[in-house]
């Protein structure tokens, strides 16, 4: 009975975890604001998923003859310099910034929370060499870096992602490091050591559940920003291939023709503040309703 | 002692700054291109004479070669010289520096002047109508790409109004005797309104289109702090008295909730020198993001290897300058 | 279950796929098209067209420099480009794209006829052997089709109507000289540019550098604006043998530090380009626009004589000395390369007062210029690389003149009475080259047969509202030599599948 007992964790977090799910979307149910964010990045996952079904041209289709036609009953938002529609054009524009960005949080938060929290646990040469690295990295202004990185490894949709996630990971691996240094301090984690459990064990099953909610939070938090960045390096030419209808392109298609065609850079623009917001108003929704201590700041 | 950590924290930026100049060094020299093919553009040369200036540039060398001539020149404090302008890139930098701090300088005034009076009718009624209102402006500022921003206000302002201008630092009409590089300061030293107002009116869009999101970012530290601080003992003490609201929110509040908002706005300010070279370009600014974009593109590495530099440097100090900021502000607090 | 059976049906398996892979069954061309971001618009419709001619293509764009180093190591097989001329002479435009390993020849395109012509063009004195020459290798080339022909645009300008006296020049050049305004004398341009190179005549590899400069300094000739050589600072030359060109230079100019302006200065100006290493260590990368030149001398103080290792046609030297400003010797041997740099002198209609050459640059008038004061006071060079932000200024009055409009914005100026947009002859070639080296291109047929399956006339029509005009070859209409026979490739889908059928797909 005992030796079963033993391999259970110290903290029962699986049903925590659980009910902070519950939380969530009951939280999120029950407020207005966070359900219509809910309810536009719902839309926006459908449309990605959808785009092919509903959108009224095929987005490659050009009709030089229709070349920056206004807003009208054929073209809800008009067409661009080569008679593409923008409406169908911005619904597949979702494929590209939805995906780049959970890609790029997706493996950011792993690889920087897997190395935040063994440096803080290990510490020794693992920690130093994190940390240098992060040093170094983060005097390195971010948008020079990716705009390097992209000029050497040309425009592409998975080059993309690695430009962004080279030094995307660093915040995730400060704040893990922070996390597991503060909970290794802990009487649960210092019983687990008592008894005996490996370390690897206890970073997985004891630590890692009591921060994966934070990390969550602050991934949600950065999703919108790396959607913004993906539109950034398009926008300037090195980011996705022009052959794929991608937001921060399409802006910067329009910006030559700004005066005589306003709908090519704004209706992207437009889509790509929409989603943005949708998701940072999540994530704050997220953020005060799993830590109601800290408020939002 | 408290000296001895800011000259300990100082030193430590060097190693920082020749490690990001060597990442540079390296990420360059690996990109496809050839500074000099590309700037002979479509000039009818010969092999012979291109090969020539390859070498006259070292650049026939091997990569180890080229690094450690890079490393001895910057032991000796020589940046080097620009393959594109043929100008000394301390030269070139100390041009495009005065034109990037002004527009960062005028974004943090324009950020603060947004953030503070919202950040404060947020926090006065947590939850209110008002507080509700604010976070959804700043989050909306927050979520902003800057550079459409940035089109949408040319198309707003510069075309359909004709309020502003487009692009430039100064009417060229007008013409300031540079003292300091820093053209707000040299038009007040020459006692020239109009062309102070001229400036300042060229800073307005460019500044407000970096403004925006760093406002955004200092709105919701202010209201977050300041709804802290109001909660704390000694502030509820103050109202016991009988202080007036408005002295209790100026005098005893506020000081104390700037200093998260302080640090927030110094580790912006790294952000906001290496982030806006999409604005300069948009804005036509002659920043320094758009003399590293541009030598980039242009294979100058000569000029990415110091602006990156002088990055790092910008980075360390900011950060220090927070620690020591934060120290003066709360004595409580120790220097890490 | 012997192994022979699997033996038999593996090498089955295996023939057939290498009949795949040789062509014998029918295969389709497919290629992937390189271009840069200005010309995505007109790659991107030249895709669609081909797809639907059952070509299967698609579009990349690049950075510039970055396709540049991939097109020079041969890893590219399509890609759009383009060079300017601005001699008006091919010598500047098909000798290094078309000669065999030539410096622009990125197609790979190597024929002896064609050497041989373009050798004889840039070392005969005889106008009419050079036209013949230049001629003969247009047919050659138009039958070759190392490339799919492209065009040339015009170059769309648009100016106040408080200009006078302006005109866009056909090489881009603004001279601002003979322009005055009808109220006020600060003249603002709004350049295309992102920054100009640098102020030392003896670098600039750009047009928009030399822009700025020709308006600084004077050069021993200079352009009209449809290109034509007139005297600046030489009033007269001659032709003394095969291999010597004699100039007179004209009396009593200065520069605008007020030392008089000598024989020595134009030795010294060429001295600094011939001679490698004489610029803080580094040659000047224009040293070989002057062809086969050894050395230039005084003959006194108003004649240099330029001495050739052997023969070269007069014009071509001409068009090049009009890219040679000359430079003030005893200034920049004292105030030294960087001093002279950071504040150029000349001898042109207008000082250098301030600025920088990523901003904007601010010229003064030299009233002391030897053709008499220009009209305006101040001359203004601002950088201006958003095409939409130029026509705002231009628009609300902040700058007078504009360079390159696009030509979706032309009806948008043309509907405001206090704007003009005014054109001039493009000196520009563009085009798309393709690999000779590789496959499929190696194949003439298949290069013939692209240049017939592109219809150019909606892209030219719908994308560049009519400024464009087809080129049977490279060659420009501007340039001497051109022969207006050749008519472009026409669109013609049929003969197009007829050779794609020949060469096996």
């Amino acid at each position: 009975m005992s030796t079963l007992h033993l391999l259970h964790p110290i903290r029962r977090h699986g049903v925590r975890a659980l009910s902070s799910m519950n939380r969530v979307s009951a939280g999120l149910a029950a407020e207005p604001v966070g359900f219509i964010a809910g309810v536009l990045v719902l839309a926006y996952v459908l449309g990605t998923l959808l785009a092919p079904l509903v959108a009224p041209y095929s987005p490659p289709a050009t009709d030089l003859a229709a070349r920056l036609a206004p807003p009208s009953r054929a073209h809800w938002f008009g067409t661009d310099a080569l008679g593409r529609d923008v409406l169908s054009r911005t619904m597949y524009g979702a494929r590209v910034s939805i995906p780049v960005g959970l890609l790029t949080v997706g493996i950011s938060a792993v690889a920087g929370t897997a190395l935040g929290m063994s440096g803080a646990y290990f510490r020794g040469g693992i920690d130093v060499v994190g940390a240098r690295l992060v040093e170094l990295l983060q005097a390195f202004p971010y948008l020079i870096f990716a705009i390097g990185m992209m000029a050497f490894l040309g425009p592409g949709f998975w080059n993309l992602i690695w430009a962004l996630a080279l030094k995307g990971w660093i915040e995730f691996y400060r704040l893990a490091r922070g996390e597991t240094l503060s909970q290794a301090k802990m009487e649960y984690v210092e019983a687990a050591h008592a008894i005996g459990y490996p370390s690897s064990w206890i970073l997985v099953s004891e630590i890692l559940p009591n921060i994966v909610n934070t990390v969550t939070v602050v991934a949600m938090l950065r999703l919108g920003y790396f959607m913004v960045l993906e539109a950034s390096l398009s926008f300037l030419g090195v980011g996705i291939p022009p052959s794929i209808p991608a937001w921060g392109s399409m802006i910067s298609d329009g910006r030559n023709v700004l005066f005589v065609a306003w709908w090519v850079s704004t209706i992207p623009g437009l889509a790509l503040l929409v989603l943005v917001l949708a998701i940072n108003l999540l994530g704050d929704r997220m953020r005060e309703i799993l830590n109601p201590r800290r408020r939002t700041g | 002692m408290r000296l001895l950590r800011i000259l300990q924290r100082v030193l430590l930026a060097i190693p920082v700054a020749v490690g990001v100049a060597v990442l540079a060094f390296f990420s360059l020299h690996l990109l496809p291109g050839d500074p000099v093919q590309i700037m002979l553009g479509d000039t009818n040369t010969s092999a012979a004479l291109i090969r020539s200036v390859q070498h006259e540039l070292h650049l026939d060398q091997p990569l180890h070669v080229q690094l450690a001539l890079f490393l001895g020149q910057l032991a000796r404090g020589d940046l080097g010289t620009s393959i594109v302008q043929h100008r000394a890139v301390t030269a070139i930098i100390a041009e495009a520096l005065p034109a990037t701090i002004e527009l960062t300088v005028a974004t943090i005034v324009i950020a603060v002047l947004i953030a503070l009076p919202l950040g404060l009718a947020g926090a006065i009624h947590p939850g209110s109508w008002i507080d509700r209102t604010v976070l959804s402006i700043s989050l909306l500022g927050a979520s902003m790409p800057a550079f459409w921003f940035g089109l949408l206000l040319i198309l707003f302002f510069a075309v359909d109004a004709r309020a502003l201008p487009t692009s430039g630092q100064i009417d060229s009409a007008i013409g300031v005797p540079p003292v300091t590089g820093f053209l707000l300061v040299d038009s007040l030293l020459a006692h020239n309104g109009a062309a102070f107002l001229s400036v300042v009116r060229h800073l307005v869009m460019p500044a407000l289109t970096l403004g925006v999101v760093f406002a955004a970012v200092l709105a919701r530290t202010v209201r977050s702090s300041m709804v802290d601080v109001l909660h704390r003992q000694y502030v509820t003490t103050a109202r016991a008295k009988g202080v007036p609201e408005t002295a209790v929110v100026v005098k005893h509040a506020l000081r104390n909730a700037l200093i998260p908002a302080v640090t927030v706005a110094g580790l912006q300010v790294g952000e906001l020198l290496g982030g806006n070279m999409i604005v300069e370009t948009v804005f036509a600014w002659p920043g320094l993001g758009r003399l590293v974009v541009n030598s980039i593109f242009a294979k100058d590495y000569v000029v990415v290897q110091a602006a990156v530099m002088l990055y790092a440097i910008t980075y360390v100090a900011a950060n220090l300058v927070v620690d020591v900021a934060y120290t003066a502000l709360d004595p409580q607090m120790e220097l890490g | 279950m012997r192994p022979g059976r699997w033996v038999i049906a593996l090498a089955v398996l295996l023939s057939l796929c290498v009949a795949n892979v040789t062509g014998v069954y029918a295969k389709t061309l497919g290629f992937v098209l390189d271009t840069t971001a200005n010309r995505a618009t007109e790659a991107q419709a030249i895709v669609a067209q081909l797809n639907q001619a059952g070509i299967t293509a698609e579009v990349r764009v690049w950075q510039q420099s970055v396709l540049q180093a991939q097109i020079l190591a041969g890893q590219r097989i399509a890609y759009t480009t383009d060079w300017g001329s601005s001699y008006f002479d091919p010598f500047d435009l098909a000798v290094p794209k078309y000669v065999t390993r030539a410096r622009g020849n990125f197609s790979f395109y190597s024929n002896a006829s064609v050497d041989r012509d373009m050798t004889v063009a840039s070392t005969t004195t005889n106008d009419a052997i050079r036209k013949t020459a230049y001629f003969d290798a247009q047919h050659t080339l138009f039958k070759e089709a190392p490339w799919v022909f492209g065009y040339v645009l015009q170059n769309i300008e648009a100016q106040s109507t408080t200009v006078q006296g302006w005109a866009p020049a056909a090489d881009n050049s603004e001279s601002v000289y003979p322009v005055s305004l009808r109220s006020g004398d600060s003249l603002i341009i709004g350049m295309r540019t992102d920054s100009i190179g640098t102020f030392d005549p003896a670098i600039p590899p750009n047009r928009d550098t030399e822009t700025v400069l020709r308006n600084i300094y004077d050069a021993l000739v200079a352009h009209t604006l449809d290109g034509k050589v007139v005297p600046q600072l030489a009033t007269s030359w001659n032709k003394v043998g095969p291999a010597v060109y004699d100039f007179t230079l004209r009396a009593g100019v200065k520069f605008q530090n007020g030392d008089p302006l000598t024989a020595d200065d134009v030795v010294y100006t060429f001295q600094r380009v011939l001679t490698p290493g004489a610029i803080s260590g580094q040659s000047s990368p224009r040293k070989d626009l002057l062809g086969p030149l050894v050395r230039v001398q005084k003959i006194d103080d108003t004649h240099v004589r330029f001495v050739y290792g052997a023969a070269f046609p007069e014009v071509l030297l001409l068009q090049a000395l009009v890219h040679f400003q000359i430079v003030p010797q005893k200034y920049v041997q004292q105030v030294g390369e960087a001093g002279f740099v950071a504040k150029p002198i000349g001898s042109g209609p207008f000082r250098y007062a301030r600025g920088a050459v990523n901003s904007e640059i601010v010229l003064e008038r030299n009233d002391a210029y030897w053709a008499g004061p220009a009209k305006l006071r101040q001359v203004v060079f601002r950088m201006m690389p958003e095409p939409s932000t130029r026509i705002a200024a231009l628009l609300s009055g902040e700058v007078q003149i504009i360079q390159e409009v696009s030509p979706d914005l032309v009806d948008r100026l043309k509907a405001n009475p206090s704007v003009q947009v005014k054109t001039a002859e493009g000196t520009r070639s563009y085009e798309i080259e393709l690999n000779n080296k590789m496959e499929p291109f190696s194949d003439p047929r298949v290069r013939a047969a692209l240049n017939y399956a592109i219809n150019w006339d909606p892209i030219l029509r719908d994308i560049y509202h009519g400024y464009a005009k087809r080129l049977a070859t490279g060659f420009l209409p501007t340039g001497f030599g051109y022969d207006p026979s050749l008519k472009p490739y026409p669109y013609d889908l049929a003969k197009a599948r007829e050779l794609l059928k020949q060469a096996g797909y």
